[in-house]
């Protein structure tokens, strides 16, 4: 389903406009119809909705679970591909294995400079949406995205495991060399939920604290966790107090 | 040969200086010993290249030990003038000193072991004597006006050998305060630093002041730490038997201590600043470590509740009790975690108040206005509270039995007394919906009725575990009066219509928790009075035994108490005091931060850590987990660009 087919089988209504108004001649129709913002957003509306349709409950308003699990089958990616992460960032989604009409068509439509009105497009737009997260300024926002993506709705903290599962997805990306000791740390000392400002001060903490720990400052106000944690590494000698 | 002669010159050359000095006199001595030893040196330069071993040899072997040993007596005598106030060339020692050095070929240990230890000892021995003879002969005042004394003591110990004084062990400064002649000790240095006229020697010696602060300071420390090993060492040896007494013991000697310093302080010391800041240091380093998994505050509030029960473990007149009670909250004001002190005393001032176990209400009082003075208002307003209730209490017990006197229909046949108290002065305490036999339930009833006739708003709350209840048991030899808990009141009574009861029978007609009904039956059937027979009998309740009343139970008493185990309820005063500190934490940290509107975290932590210091010194990890949680909150936000820095969220 590319754009030309979808040409192919646009509204005649809207065919009909661009040709009318092109004095019946293909040539300006064509032109109009390129040049008329309305008309383009009115086209891509109808293909995006489309594309919605095709993944959304058959019940429900939405996309869920199984939907989205379609799209990226669709797509040839992992559903736990963290470019799905960055996809729900685009769509500005409120939650996990949930897009709202609104949030996925929005989202497409706000997905960059080229038209994304069918899969094809928009597959060749996930190695974009990929290097995004090189980009500092939008990883963290990303990273900051998804603490309140992947909680609990109505929940204020972030369930442990899932926290686990996004930090390791996040900072896979980041190279972070202690994630692993994070992750045990929190296993076996903190089995509790992650707060929101734990998790955003996780990200300060990681981009400014370098991985020998030698610019850590205890008396500071990092999150107790945190403090913890450093505690944790010394203890278990991963580190030796310099 | 030549080997051979050279030495031979030597050695003749040094055993020369030997009788050459012998014939030489104390100062004069040292003059020559200085000449010669120059001139050795001279030839010692000359030669030493090719007898370099030789040098060495005949000094180590031959001429210094004697050599040593006649310098070191005349150069101590020499020091002994000094100090007694003749004048002696400064120099002449100071190139007698260097001798030493260079006989250690540039190293000092020859410095140190042969002149300083000598010295030192030396040193102490000097002062230990004058203290004793000073001791003996004069009294402080005397010294005070001994202006040579105190030229002296400021030569002596502030300026010239301070830091060997100060820091060497068996130091003079050292010898007086463990021999504790402290009190001459004290008035040199005080009075040195005092009377010294010019400005510029007044800032050496109150910088002197300093250390002399600091040995004052770890010498406190040091004696206190060992009152509080010795008590832990009395608590381990104790454990057994279940003696508290060691805990009093060491609150004692806590105040002896104090007694003893604040005497230096105040007399010797007249009060300088740096002393009392040494002594409460002091203190507060020992008060605050807990002795055997007690902290200072339990101990403290335990010390006066044996003082002012009935029955403690002290004796005391009217005036010591007072006195005792004076110290504590002096030493209270070193304990940092005061609101640990304050729920164990009210737990304690609870069981005095209760139980009628006060021995004197104007010391109750009197404890509390000490308190007051030292800590604020708040800090012993519930206490108050307390207090006050109980004489509301006894009010409004004559009004209940005058109303009980106008209404005859409504006596229940009983003696009732109910103490009103009033909610969140007391501790909290479990109120579980026990059911009362019928005798009880009208008292209840017609207490209620009274009680609504003087107020109409207020809700009664019954809390049975703190009642207790004089029952006749007709017994099969006799009827003995059993003083006992309301819980155990209500199980006895259920004996009234049934021979044998099961445990959970019981348990479903008292309505009781488990925890409370083994309490409750462990008392009546496993203890000293087995009012109860159970099946089987063992000396711990299981929920599948049986009890029956015990009719051939006797005693000769006619007036028996039968006490319920305590609780350990250390855990939950803890529990209470932690709790109590989050909500403490919370509020310092809304109310700085809603005067500061944004605020840097450590600004933050130290504003905390000021507000809370008069009730007790939290944890900076505790503050830290406090903020958080009021991030999580929507009280206050961590700004988006500085981590640092707070914001109120109004």
């Amino acid at each position: 389903m590319g754009v030309e087919i979808g040409k192919q089988n646009e509204d005649e209504k809207v065919a009909q406009q661009a040709l009318k108004a092109g004095d019946w001649h293909l040539e300006g129709a064509l032109d109009i119809y390129y040049s008329q913002p309305q008309i383009k957003t009115l086209t891509d509306a109808r293909y995006l909705e489309e594309l919605y349709n095709r993944y959304r409950d058959p019940n429900l308003d939405t996309i869920n679970a199984d939907g989205i699990t379609n799209l990226c089958n669709d797509l040839q990616v992992d559903h736990e591909d963290i470019v799905m992460l960055v996809m729900s960032w685009h769509m500005k989604a409120a939650t996990m294995c949930e897009y709202s009409k609104q949030e996925f068509i929005g989202g497409l439509q706000a997905l960059g400079q080229v038209r994304v009105d069918s899969l094809e497009k928009l597959r060749e737009r996930i190695p974009y949406l990929r290097s995004e997260l090189k980009d500092e300024q939008k990883f963290r926002d990303i990273y900051i995205f998804a603490f309140g993506w992947a909680k609990e709705k109505g929940q204020k903290s972030l369930a442990l495991d899932t926290a686990i599962g996004m930090w390791q997805l996040l900072f896979a990306e980041k190279q972070w060399p202690l994630i692993d000791h994070w992750c045990q740390f929190l296993q076996d000392r903190h089995n509790k939920a992650i707060s929101r400002d734990t998790w955003a001060q996780l990200l300060e903490f990681v981009r400014t604290v370098d991985p020998q720990l030698s610019n850590y400052d205890a008396e500071g106000a990092w999150p107790y966790l945190i403090d913890e944690f450093v505690e944790y590494l010394y203890e278990n000698g991963i580190f030796q107090r310099g | 040969m030549i080997t051979l002669n050279s030495s031979m010159t030597i050695q003749a050359s040094i055993c020369g200086v030997l009788p050459s000095l012998r014939e030489k006199h104390d100062e004069f001595m040292l003059r020559e010993l200085v000449k010669r030893w120059s001139n050795h040196k001279v030839m010692v330069r000359w030669l030493s290249r090719f007898f370099y071993y030789l040098d060495r040899y005949f000094i180590a072997r031959r001429s210094l030990p004697s050599l040593n040993e006649v310098g070191l007596t005349c150069f101590r005598d020499l020091i002994d003038v000094e100090r007694e106030g003749g004048q002696i060339d400064r120099a002449l020692l100071k190139n007698v000193l260097d001798i030493y050095v260079e006989i250690g070929m540039g190293q000092m240990d020859h410095y140190e072991k042969d002149f300083e230890a000598h010295m030192l000892d030396d040193t102490a021995a000097y002062y230990s004597r004058k203290a004793s003879s000073w001791i003996l002969e004069d009294s402080c005042p005397e010294y005070i006006s001994e202006p040579k004394l105190l030229e002296k003591v400021q030569n002596e110990l502030l300026l010239v050998y301070e830091n060997q004084l100060l820091e060497k062990e068996n130091s003079g400064c050292r010898a007086l305060l463990k021999d504790d002649k402290n009190i001459i000790f004290a008035s040199w240095i005080w009075l040195g630093g005092r009377s010294v006229p010019d400005v510029q020697a007044y800032s050496k010696v109150t910088k002197g002041l300093e250390p002399i602060g600091n040995i004052f300071k770890q010498h406190i420390t040091d004696e206190g730490t060992a009152l509080v090993q010795q008590a832990e060492d009395a608590a381990i040896s104790k454990a057994d038997n279940a003696g508290g007494s060691h805990e009093q013991v060491f609150v004692r000697k806590v105040i002896e201590l104090h007694d003893k310093f604040m005497t230096y302080v105040t007399d010797c010391f007249n009060s300088h600043t740096i002393f009392h800041k040494a002594l409460k240091e002091a203190f507060e380093v020992f008060l605050n470590k807990g002795v055997a998994g007690s902290s200072s505050a339990e101990l403290l509030a335990t010390f006066c509740d044996n003082i002012l029960k009935k029955g403690g473990s002290e004796k005391l007149s009217d005036e010591a009790i007072e006195d005792s009670l004076e110290k504590v909250v002096k030493l209270l004001a070193y304990v940092s975690d005061k609101d640990l002190f304050a729920e164990f005393y009210r737990k304690k001032l609870s069981r005095r108040l209760l139980f009628d176990k006060s021995a004197n209400d104007d010391h109750e009082r009197s404890i509390l206005t000490k308190l007051k003075q030292q800590c604020g208002g708040q800090f012993t307003s519930k206490m108050e509270g307390m207090v006050t209730d109980l004489t509301l209490a006894r009010e409004n017990q004559t009004n209940f039995e005058e109303y009980l006197g106008q209404n005859p229909d409504a006596n229940p046949g009983l003696d009732l007394t109910v103490t009103v108290l009033t909610t969140g002065f007391w501790p909290s305490y479990k109120s579980s919906d026990l059911n009362l036999p019928a005798e009880m339930v009208r008292c209840v009833e017609v207490f209620k009725q009274f009680y609504q006739t003087k107020t109409k708003h207020r809700k009664l709350t019954w809390v049975y575990s703190l009642g207790s209840c004089n029952i006749n048991g007709k017994f099969g030899q006799k009827t003995i009066e059993l003083v006992v808990g309301t819980y155990q009141a209500a199980a006895l009574m259920l004996f009234n219509t049934s021979d044998r009861l099961s445990y959970s029978e019981m348990a479903t007609q008292l309505n009781l928790a488990d925890e409370d009904l083994v309490r409750v039956l462990q008392s009546l059937s496993c203890a000293k009075y087995k009012i109860l027979l159970k099946e089987p009998s063992s000396r711990i309740v299981s929920p599948t035994d049986y009890f029956s009343f015990n009719s051939s139970f006797t005693d000769r008493m006619r007036r028996i108490r039968i006490p319920l185990p305590p609780m350990d309820e250390r855990k939950k005063v803890v529990e209470d005091v932690d709790k109590d500190r989050r909500y403490a934490i919370d509020a310092s940290i809304v109310r700085i931060m809603k005067s500061r509107k944004v605020l840097g975290y450590q600004q933050l932590i130290t504003e905390c850590v000021e507000q809370l210091s008069r009730m007790f010194k939290p944890d900076f990890k505790a503050i830290k987990k406090r903020i958080e949680d009021l991030i999580t909150r929507d009280y206050i936000e961590r700004d988006k660009e500085n981590p640092q820095l707070f914001r109120y969220l109004a």
